[in-house]
């Protein structure tokens, strides 16, 4: 019953105008950049920080979600008609969705892709509704022995998914961590990593390090690659699928909704990582696995219901827990924590409306995509050929704006600049950004757990080892980084990686 | 000695490099005890870590072939800092048209496509929208034009 009262509640906030509007908003955003190659969520996330920051947090937080939720739906628009992915998440959907535009299917292909996507949605969001207060309430019991095992396990687990060297991945956490202690250190006063500037004195600013980054960067690295040149399919169409297509899918987006569902719970996890097994597991488990890349309407259904429910079960950790699975998922905290709300275990009781609003909006955000995108769809095609010259000025124009309007601080213009320098170097050297951003964000968490920790056991560190829930989270981490360091796996990984 | 993965050396010297600024630092800070942290704990073993990464990086890079290093664009990277610190220059002075209009229009020049028109109707246009959402919409303390 308490369900059921949680539901109604969420849904009373959702469903004011005001939020109504938000989710709105962020859902056509979402699907926008997600049609858009080179402007991902992180992106649109990181640049809409300062935007958020004035509204309320409850809006805020649904705006931005329906963001990340929305652009798994336009993601795969692109990628079926002009076999560009407008999100890396729709990579695999290339595979089978420009099979069926070529052959004329592109109709269906996209209909499928949408009423996946909208049952996938549909699905984690009754999960999240039943899985995420127990999860809550075994995480109140956490100690700081605790959650320092469980970030520790989170950032190897985001080591997981970055590409190329897990040297390197383990590196750029340790940067970002170090970069998240800069300024006014809490227990003792003494100002850390500020080189003498005041303006760092409250650290380096979350919104500019992450614009720097997923902003500015991104249009440098964007800039030198050669633009490809598209050719959207023409003629598309009867959307809705027929009812052979249908029967044909429903077993595979069960198991897509499945595996996404688990997958992007998982630390670390999220759409993309979802997509990429579930195409992976339709091939394994179909009679004639030779019609996949042929154009199988089951190859898109998979992985298009398969990241909806990756997205939005990738909420769980970071509602629940307070910690990211994903870049997305860290800017959102960053977000939380600038409207005082500090994530974790305590905010579905002290927050109530804000964590079942937000649930209850990604089903209303759900539903408003799939109604908006199939109507929509030719829009959504000339929205591609809108050229990148004409957007990265924008871009580079927004991050100079927010940067700046958050605290009203030049200096944080200059930490942008300098970030900017850094993280082209980094995609330069293949360096990926996403373990230094969750790092960043858990930075000072980590050391003030790790402080009371040692605290509480007087300077012994075993109390990590004599947790049990510590122990546990400290064992799984390790064995995640066996099995990246093995190399038969690890060959298998950059596989499918670059697949 | 060759360099036999200069993608994997150069991050390496990279990361070193950064070890080698947050250790020095740290020294300013007091360690503490492993009961009692002071400020300069945390940053002390995570630089060490960071330290021996970067080392593995390096000694890897010597034994295992890996990737060239892409060639470095200038241009457009040095294009868009350039904007972000003139923007940090005029805010304060110019005001969010001018100074959002201009560095609007110089960061353009980052692609080798450029058209004067197309750039004066976009930073006209993007100075717009951006007045209309931070300044009438979200009401934030931005000062639109020049004062003296």
């Amino acid at each position: 019953m308490e369900t059921l009262g949680n539901i109604a509640l969420g849904l009373s906030v959702a469903i004011t105008p005001i939020n109504l509007l938000y989710c709105f908003v962020g859902s056509v955003l979402g699907t926008m950049v997600g049609v858009l190659p080179g402007v991902g969520p992180v992106t649109t996330v990181a640049l809409l920080l300062p935007i958020s920051f004035t509204l309320e947090p409850v809006s805020a937080m649904i705006m931005l979600a329906g963001i990340y939720y929305g652009a798994q739906y336009g993601g795969s628009t692109t990628a079926i008609l002009i076999r560009i992915p407008g999100e890396s998440s729709s990579v695999v959907t290339t595979i089978d969705g420009y099979q069926m535009a070529q052959q004329g299917r592109a109709g269906p292909a996209l209909g499928i892709a949408a009423l996946g996507s909208f049952f996938a949605g549909c699905v984690a969001t009754l999960l999240i509704t039943f899985a995420a207060p127990p999860l809550a309430a075994i995480a109140l019991q956490f100690g700081p022995p605790e959650y320092f095992s469980l970030m520790l396990c989170g950032l190897v687990a985001s080591v997981v998914l970055a590409r190329g060297s897990v040297v390197k991945a383990i590196a750029m956490v340790v940067v970002g961590l170090l970069l998240g202690l800069s300024g006014n250190d809490v227990n003792s006063a003494v100002r850390r990593f500020t080189f003498g500037v005041s303006g760092l004195a409250d650290g380096i600013e979350f919104v500019a390090l992450s614009m720097a980054i997923y902003g500015i960067a991104e249009v440098a690295y964007n800039l030198e690659k050669k633009s490809e040149h598209m050719q959207a399919a023409t003629g598309i169409g009867r959307v809705w699928p027929s009812t052979a297509d249908i029967r044909k899918c429903i077993p595979s987006i069960l198991r897509g909704t499945a595996l996404g569902s688990v997958l992007g719970v998982l630390p670390g996890g999220g759409a993309l990582l979802a997509s990429f097994a579930a195409y992976t597991l339709e091939k394994k488990v179909a009679s004639h696995p030779r019609t996949f890349g042929n154009g199988d309407i089951r190859g898109v259904a998979a992985p298009e219901s398969a990241n909806n429910a990756g997205a939005q079960t990738s909420f769980v950790p970071m509602l629940t827990l307070g910690i990211p699975s994903n870049p997305t998922m860290a800017l959102m905290i960053g977000a939380l924590m600038v409207h005082g709300i500090a994530p974790g275990p305590q905010v579905m009781t002290s927050r109530p409306e804000l964590f079942w609003g937000l649930v209850a909006s990604m089903w209303i955000g759900n539903f408003m995509l799939v109604v908006l995108n199939l109507p929509l769809v030719g829009l959504w095609v000339k929205l591609v050929q809108i050229p990148y010259r004409l957007l990265f000025p924008a871009i580079v124009a927004f991050c100079c704006v927010g940067a700046y309007t958050i605290n009203a601080n030049v200096t944080d213009l200059y930490v942008m600049a300098a970030f900017t320098v850094f993280g082209y170097v980094c995609l330069k050297l293949d360096c990926e950004p996403a373990p230094l951003i969750l790092g960043f964000v858990l930075g000072p968490l980590m050391e003030e757990n790790l402080r009371r920790s040692m605290l509480m056991s007087r300077g012994d560190p075993m109390v990590f080892v004599n947790e049990r829930i510590s122990l546990g989270f400290l064992v799984v981490a390790a064995a995640l980084l066996i099995v990246l360091v093995a190399p038969a796996i690890r060959a298998k990984r950059n596989e499918a990686m670059t697949e | 000695m060759r360099i036999k993965a200069p993608k994997d050396f150069w991050s390496g010297v990279m990361f070193v490099g950064l070890a080698v600024v947050a250790f020095v630092t740290s020294q300013g800070y007091s360690l503490g005890t492993s009961t009692k942290m002071g400020p300069g704990y945390f940053p002390v073993v995570l630089s060490l870590v960071l330290g021996i990464l970067g080392l593995v990086l390096v000694a890897r890079s010597l034994v295992l072939a890996g990737e060239a290093l892409e060639a470095f664009h200038g241009r457009a990277i040095a294009v868009l800092v350039v904007a972000i610190v003139a923007f940090g220059l005029m805010i304060g002075k110019l005001g969010l048209v001018v100074a959002l209009g201009l560095v609007t229009a110089f960061s353009a020049m980052a692609s080798a496509q450029f058209r004067a028109f197309e750039v004066v109707a976009l930073s006209a246009f993007v100075t717009l929208i951006s007045v209309l959402i931070f300044v009438v919409a979200l009401r934030l303390p931005l000062s639109v034009w020049p004062s003296f």
